[in-house]
């Protein structure tokens, strides 16, 4: 009998095809809206595939040679400052400021505009739209818009300006916290957190929720794709909600057994409830003057809009 | 929900982690003391499951899906300090890794969801299970009403801190500095989408889960509902804690603005929006008849320290009301005769 060739060892093709490749499970002659499992699925799988390229990024750029703390406790600041400002000219500046970071740190431009700049900000855009109206936000009316009882209505100065406030505090709010977790390897931030002062034992919480994140996900992501493989033509909405409570309810009882199991493994290997950390190196001078810039430009900003205002 | 940074304040966002620090404290030592060693493994566990639901569509009647917290189900099912522990961590990664919720806001954010929804929703469940059988319907209404009640009391109080907002910061020509949505208009818009949406989906999830644990694996349930309704918590003692909230939140009252309908006094009505020249005679006459009030319009007399005197009558007006009501309880109790005890057959 012959060795068996690549091609017959070579797993069948429709095991390793992609999902996109496969036919829809649901025939339908039109357009409808995805199943409630595959709208999860896909939240699910995102979420991890973000969380994932967050770390790859960070790896790769110069930026990450930073001081974890030392951008953390840059980061505070920033944000504060942002949260003091006044005037809708501050915060572009503030914005302008993130921007041109995010180019130095040879982030890719579109990704970190769809993150920090398009989702909420445009969302915020949307609900604040009402509050430009005089009837939410009494002042002076700039832009006519029709008269009741002989006053003017429309959109008002006010309204106006504490949108522009508004979505321009959450832009760069947003493109800060961005600009941090998406140059930071998640370990390292997590290090950072510990150096500002999180105690050791909750940062060791967030390192074990992280890590088992990755598997709880998959087994979610593995029962959500089992059940849609099964799921042949239109699902009832009560079938579809005793669906949610079993899964739920699954990854609970999982979760509560793997806890124990990871208990045992870590007593095993002498775990006595004390964590204990190897010390972080100090911060180097460039850390020192990375918070130094930072500060001093939040510092100024919000001293200089004092001053306008 | 998830308040994202730009909506409040520093101020807020300050005090908002002022409550929540001190509450995650103790919630870690309670959960350490009852799970000893386990309880980094268990928590961390949690905190997953709770990032999980929260991605989780859930269906609602009518075509829609909306999603979840679970602080409610996991307060039935792991107690409510564990809650407290897992839903922050799970808003901590959304803060950090997802951008969904802000890093200064993430106090306020745990407060709402993390904090007040595990213990509304399980005050909720306990008065309504209360000895139930833990297979029984009325055990599945329980924590069906204990998920609504909490995203309610969560979608209540981000509705509070977004409404309050532009009345206290605002510049010189009422410009809002944050969330431009006054009380008026924050409360409604909040309660509207979470007595529909986020209610319903937040009830399906609770009562969808804890059916399925019931049926399967009630052994995880058993730890905690079985036992009969908790000496801690009576209709009675809730009512007493209820009165003393709302006596405490009562100086909220000296934000709003303006008067409450049909309560102005004759100088303060907008006679020309009325179509009236000048105040009616009998509103003129009777107006201030009584002027021997001993709190008057729940103010010192000469008008100082408002938020005391707003406790002070409040202390006064329960007192009073109370007593009222005590005296004719028994009044009542004495005029009723007495049952009659049946003469043995």
């Amino acid at each position: 009998m012959s060795a068996p060739t690549a091609s017959e060892i070579a797993p069948p093709g429709w095991l390793v095809a992609s999902a996109s490749d496969l036919a829809p499970m649901i025939p339908s002659g039109r357009r409808r809206r995805a199943s409630f499992q595959r709208r999860t699925l896909g939240t699910a799988s995102d979420a991890l595939r973000f969380a994932l390229d967050a770390d790859e990024r960070g790896e790769r750029l110069g930026i990450v040679s930073l001081d974890a703390r030392a951008k953390v406790v840059a980061l505070l600041a920033a944000l504060v400052g942002v949260a003091l400002v006044r005037t809708p000219s501050a915060l572009l500046v503030a914005n302008a400021a993130v921007l041109a970071v995010a180019v130095l740190a040879r982030l890719s431009l579109g990704a970190f505009v769809r993150r920090a700049w398009l989702a909420v900000p445009v969302f915020t855009g949307v609900l604040v739209l009402p509050a430009t109206l005089s009837i939410v936000t009494p002042g002076r009316v700039v832009v006519p818009l029709w008269t009741a009882s002989g006053i003017a209505h429309g959109l008002t100065q006010q309204g106006l300006t504490s949108a522009a406030l508004i979505v321009l505090r959450v832009a760069a709010s947003l493109g800060l916290v961005v600009l941090v977790t998406s140059t930071t390897p998640w370990h390292r931030l997590l290090a950072g957190l510990r150096g500002v002062g999180l105690p050791v034992i909750v940062v060791q919480l967030i390192g074990m929720t992280y890590r088992y994140l990755f598997l709880l996900t998959g087994a979610l992501t593995d029962m959500l794709v089992a059940r849609t493989a099964r799921t042949i033509g239109l699902q009832h909405d009560a079938q579809a909600r005793r669906f949610v409570g079993a899964s739920v309810g699954t990854l609970l009882t999982r979760a509560h057994l793997l806890a124990d199991e990871v208990n045992q493994a870590m007593i095993a290997r002498g775990f006595t409830g004390r964590v204990r950390v190897l010390e972080a190196s100090k911060p180097a001078g460039r850390d020192l003057i990375t918070v130094a810039v930072v500060v001093a430009f939040t510092a100024a900003l919000v001293v200089g809009d004092r001053l306008v205002n | 929900m998830h308040i994202p940074d730009g909506y409040l304040s520093p101020e807020t966002c300050a005090v908002a982690y002022a409550v929540a620090v001190p509450v995650l404290a103790v919630a870690a030592k309670k959960v350490g003391a009852s799970v000893k060693t386990r309880n980094l493994p268990t928590l961390a566990m949690l905190a997953c499951v709770s990032f999980l639901i929260m991605m989780f569509n859930i269906p609602i009647p009518g075509g829609t899906s909306a999603h979840a917290v679970g602080a409610a189900a996991i307060a039935i099912i792991m107690g409510p300090w564990a809650a407290v522990i897992a839903v922050s961590v799970a808003l901590l990664f959304q803060a950090l890794v997802f951008g969904d919720g802000g890093v200064l806001a993430l106090g306020a954010n745990a407060v709402n969801m993390a904090i007040l929804m595990p213990f509304v929703s399980l005050a909720v469940y306990r008065l309504v299970a209360a000895g139930s059988a833990l297979d029984s319907r009325r055990r599945l209404v329980a924590a069906a009403l204990a998920g609504y009640a909490g995203i309610n009391a969560a979608g209540l109080a981000t509705g509070f801190e977004l409404g309050i907002q532009p009345m206290l910061f605002h510049t010189a020509d009422g410009t809002p500095l944050y969330s431009p949505y006054t009380l008026a208009q924050a409360i409604p818009a909040m309660a509207l989408a979470h007595l529909t949406l986020a209610g319903f989906a937040e009830a399906i999830l609770t009562v969808a889960l804890f059916a399925y644990l019931a049926k399967t694996d009630p052994t995880l349930l058993g730890s905690r509902p079985t036992r009969p309704a908790r000496a801690g918590l009576t209709p009675a003692r809730l009512a007493w804690l209820t009165v003393g909230v709302l006596a405490l939140a009562s100086p909220i009252g000296l934000l709003a603005p303006g008067t409450a309908f049909g309560e102005d006094a004759p100088d303060e009505l907008d006679l020309a929006s009325l179509g009236l020249q000048a105040v009616p005679d009998g509103l003129a006459r009777f107006f201030g008849l009584w002027r021997h009030a001993l709190l008057p319009d729940y103010g010192l007399p000469d008008g100082s320290h408002a938020v005391l005197a707003y406790w002070l009558s409040a202390a006064v007006g329960i007192a009073l009301v109370g007593g009222a009501v005590y005296l004719l309880g028994r009044l009542i109790a004495r005029l009723s005769p007495a049952p009659q005890a049946t003469p043995a057959a």
